[in-house]
């Protein structure tokens, strides 16, 4: 009996030495695996491209079998990529930046952040060039609009076609929006609402008149959708690709207000870069607007960001997509409204969030 | 003789020696890993041109714009909410506990594996979860169950603390369980041998549980205080501020300001240093070694059928609280056909996960994050062993309380804290200079995946390291085992369970972390957690959501496979310890 015990012990012993010893080996194995992992961060690849847009792995891997040139891609939303950009201030590691917005491009403009005199060789069209900086420190790849309305037609036969509509009591409780504070892209609708009325203050008192009439703030874009399927509300104000996209699948329609606010997508290139890098961010801006690099702008992504219009005179638009001369527009000054998002945001959150 | 001597006292020189550069290699990772990122960020808010992130080389203008933006109350709101959070989440997982290990309770198993389906759960999935269930015309309006009070009631403070009390019953639960295992049945006998009744009797034992209880404490207010999916989604809608996003409002808009984000990281370190007093005053020169040589297992109480009834109500109810909104959450966004209305049978479609499959586009960030968690996770189970049983050692000097500083120090602060930590810390360009390039590598990533995971798997540790007596130890020197024999014979049996379960916790939390990945993931690899966001950004929840459900089945599986693991191969006396007898 106390052989078998003693056996059972050394069993045990030995059994629990085994464990030890492959999880020691495990160990040894999983550190050895980064080395393969980790590696030095390669010499061979020049191009760095942090970049926001749906369809930016398919435009990076035909620029990529294009020209040859080594390109990689961190791929986020633009509120992570901008804090990474401004953590890497000392020592900037990124080449090219593709996001939506020209506000932030203005802010790092000033901060003598981006490359200027840049401007490929293109036809571009008249809003195209509205946008275009004086110091061509960043261009224009698409447009959509920041504050699309989109209804559901089986509630509302005749959508509101102006702004000031929309304060009228027959559409109390009906119109949904984001809050800007939590999604990026509904910054610049804020913003083109107070340009439209007149400046911040006027716009501020607009946007009370909105919540007294029963706005509904959700967070970000498939939330506010969500209550429109829903019928929560029945109508909200979106980007023009969220709009589009969501009413391909479903009875919502899309409707423009007198004017719109056009949401520039936008290239930029590191000022620090190495010169090298430049050249190939450069051939990079180049490719996007070549039929190549327009054909994966459109099939990217084509239930959201795909559904632009083009800044290319002769260009179309996915057919999803109505012709640009019928949208009524503005445009933001950028350098302008930039630096107000921090304030404005925070008026939102406090005064028509509810 | 002499010679003897001169031997011995060589030969004790050295191993001192070896202990002194081992302790210094020790404290020289310790702060390259953790205090050197964590430090220069702070530091911007004193000094913002140190980095760049602004003109000024000393100046507290960055304070002063933080308090302008209602930081003060955010801090307020956050540390209200997490010492509720903190106190209800501890006692409720001390009552599951109790069900799960001293009660024969049917399905203890498959409480514990739940315990783990909560915690792999977003904290931001579980919010919106919620309010999709509760949102007027939400998933409750469809089913017929209309209440606008509760509506009212969950968006605000009510319904924050208890979105944070449901997330922090598992990290409480962790800490908790394997202490209240560990307490033999000597003390509970010796207390109702006395004349105490059962309840009576666990007044006596509830004490001897204080420093895993001012642990999980400790960690769930650490855990909710730094949280920021709640803090973004459910706490900003309801316009109740929280600290976090406070900070995150001063990272998100363009200009970033770092400094002001420093500032309230500032802010929430005092708070995490309060907590922390609070502890070091309720634990001080008490002794709590309770697991030793002698320790019997405790006996596991028959319950009658109402009990049972009882239990499974109170066990069960929790868990349909926890986990019904996020399951009914993820369901209705990724089992929806595209652009239907309503919850309802005819509109389900599996179109997402067919996309899903089809596309491949969820293969490579998993294998990517595994890999990377399984490595991440293997190395801080033996460092977090290490570390909380230097915690707890009775003679703790003035570094383990600056180690348990840092570590809570840094549970409290948000992920992009450390993220961009690690940017200023190693991105610097005399680093460059020297040939040194780590910014934009898997290895820069894997060590701020370590400074993360380890502060909270060392606190988890710490509660059932605490009640190891050094007597088993003691016994195997005695009969002329080594130190590290003594330790793997005495303790690793003893802590094997803590280990495993360490192991599991970092490994789910590297496998779905998100600030650390977005800012310092290498170009071309995408995290797992960067492509969800990525796909949950469009306007279409669906196959985001699918790509969650698949990710959380994924790690759930391998949860399974490492707890059957653990009953297949370990020996049976690594599973007795704290196992309650029938």
């Amino acid at each position: 009996m106390r052989l078998l015990a003693l056996r059972r012990n050394s069993w045990c012993r030995g059994r629990g030495t085994l464990i030890l010893t492959s999880g020691l080996l495990a160990l040894l194995v999983l550190a050895t695996t980064p080395l393969q992992l980790v590696g030095a961060k390669s010499k061979d690849v020049p191009l760095i491209v942090y970049s926001a847009q749906g369809y930016n792995i398919n435009s990076v891997k035909a620029f990529q079998k294009a020209t040859g040139i080594p390109t990689e891609l961190v791929n986020d939303s633009t509120g992570p990529l901008l804090a990474r950009i401004a953590a890497e201030a000392n020592n900037p590691q990124w080449g090219l930046l593709w996001v939506d917005g020209d506000e932030a491009f203005a802010a790092l403009d000033r901060q003598g952040t981006l490359l200027k005199h840049f401007e490929p060789k293109v036809d571009w069209t008249a809003a195209a060039r509205r946008v275009l900086p004086a110091d061509h420190s960043y261009i224009p790849t698409g447009f959509t609009l920041a504050c699309a309305l989109v209804y559901n037609s089986a509630a509302i036969s005749t959508p509101p076609i102006s702004w000031s509509e929309l304060t009228e009591p027959k559409w109390k409780g009906d119109l949904g929006m984001n809050n800007p504070s939590i999604s990026g892209p509904t910054y610049p609708c804020v913003a083109g609402i107070m340009q439209h009325a007149g400046g911040v203050s006027a716009g501020e008192k607009y946007l009370l008149q909105l919540k007294a009439n029963g706005l509904v703030i959700h967070d970000v874009n498939g939330d506010t959708l969500s209550a429109l399927n829903a019928g929560q509300i029945k109508m909200a104000i979106v980007q023009s690709s969220a709009a589009i996209g969501a009413s391909q699948d479903s009875s919502l329609k899309v409707a423009f207000l007198d004017p719109e606010t056009l949401l520039p997508s936008v290239i930029g290139i590191d000022s620090k870069a190495s010169h090298q890098e430049q050249v190939e961010a450069k051939k990079f801006a180049d490719f996007v607007f070549t039929q190549a690099g327009q054909h994966q702008m459109k099939i990217g992504d084509p239930h959201g960001d795909s559904l632009y219009w083009p800044v290319l005179q002769g260009e179309q638009p996915l057919a999803a997509l109505p012709q640009f001369s019928s949208v009524p527009y503005q445009v933001l000054n950028a350098y302008k409204w930039g630096p107000k998002e921090s304030a404005v945001n925070t008026w939102f959150t406090n005064n028509i969030v509810s | 003789m002499s010679i003897l001597s001169v031997r011995g006292r060589s030969a004790i020189r050295g191993r001192e020696s070896l202990r002194a550069a081992l302790g210094l290699s020790w404290w020289v990772g310790l702060a390259l890993v953790l205090v050197v990122p964590v430090g220069l960020f702070l530091l911007t808010a004193f000094s913002p041109r140190l980095l760049d992130q602004g003109s000024a080389w000393l100046s507290v203008g960055s304070f002063e714009t933080a308090i302008q933006s209602g930081v003060l109350q955010g801090v307020f709101d956050s540390v209200l909410v997490g010492s509720i959070t903190a106190v209800v989440s501890v006692a409720v997982a001390l009552t599951l506990a109790w069900w799960v290990a001293r009660t024969n309770l049917l399905g203890r198993g498959i409480w514990s594996f739940l315990m783990w389906a909560v915690l792999l759960s977003p904290s931001y999935l579980v919010a919106l979860g919620w309010e999709q269930v509760l949102v007027s015309h939400g998933a409750f309006w469809d089913l017929g169950f209309r209440v606008p009070w509760l509506t009212n009631l969950f968006f605000g403070p009510v319904g924050v603390t208890f979105v944070y009390i449901t997330m922090g019953v598992p990290f409480a639960f962790l800490a908790v369980s394997p202490a209240l295992a560990g307490i033999g049945r000597e003390y509970e006998d010796a207390a109702r041998i006395h004349g105490a009744s059962r309840v009576g009797a666990w007044r006596t034992l509830v004490p001897m549980l204080a420093p895993a209880l001012w642990a999980g404490l400790a960690l769930v207010f650490a855990e909710t205080i730094s949280d920021f999916g709640v803090a973004d989604t459910l706490a900003a809608s309801s316009k109740f501020p929280m600290a976090t996003f406070t900070l995150f409002s001063a990272v998100d808009n363009y200009p970033v300001h770092y400094p002001v984000a420093a500032a309230v990281g500032w802010f929430l370190v005092g708070a995490v240093g309060l907590a922390l007093l609070l502890q070091a005053k309720a634990i001080r020169g008490r002794v709590y070694g309770v697991l030793s040589g002698r320790t019997r297992n405790p006996v596991r109480i028959q319950l009658p059928r109402w009990g049972q009834v009882v239990g499974l109500v109170l066990v069960g109810g929790f868990f349909v609280l926890a986990l019904g909104a996020p399951i009914l959450g993820a369901l209705t966004s990724s089992l929806l056909k595209p652009g239907a209305a309503h919850l309802a049978v005819a509109e389900l479609s599996t179109v997402y996960y067919r996309q899903l499959l089809h596309s491949g586009s969820l293969i490579a960030p998993l294998e990517f994050s595994a890999r990377m968690a399984a490595i991440v996770a293997t190395i801080v189970a033996v460092l977090a062993v290490g570390m909380a049983q230097f915690l707890t050692r009775r003679q703790a000097g003035i570094g383990a309380k600056f180690l348990d500083l840092l570590l809570l120090a840094t549970i409290a602060l948000p992920g992009i804290v450390l993220g961009a930590g690690y940017i200023f810390a190693y991105n610097l360009p005399f680093i460059n200079d020297v040939g040194i390039h780590l910014y934009g590598t898997s290895l820069l990533l894997g060590m701020a995946y370590l400074a993360g995971a380890l502060p909270t798997t060392t606190r988890v540790l710490v509660g059932p390291l605490a009640q190891i007596d050094q007597s088993p130890v003691q016994a195997a020197r005695v009969h002329g085992a080594g130190p590290l024999r003594a330790w793997t014979a005495a303790v690793v049996p003893v802590v094997s369970r803590s280990c495993l379960w360490a192991w599991l916790l970092t490994f789910t939390g590297v496998l779905f972390e998100l600030p650390v990945s977005q800012m310092l993931y290498p170009p071309g690899q995408f995290p797992l957690s960067v492509a969800i966001t990525t796909a949950l950004s469009t306007y279409i929840y669906g196959p985001g959501t699918a790509m969650i459900v698949v990710s959380i089945v994924f790690a759930l599986t391998i949860v399974a496979a490492a707890m059957l693991g653990y009953r297949w191969l370990t020996p049976r006396g690594w599973r007795k310890v704290g196992v309650a007898q029938r």
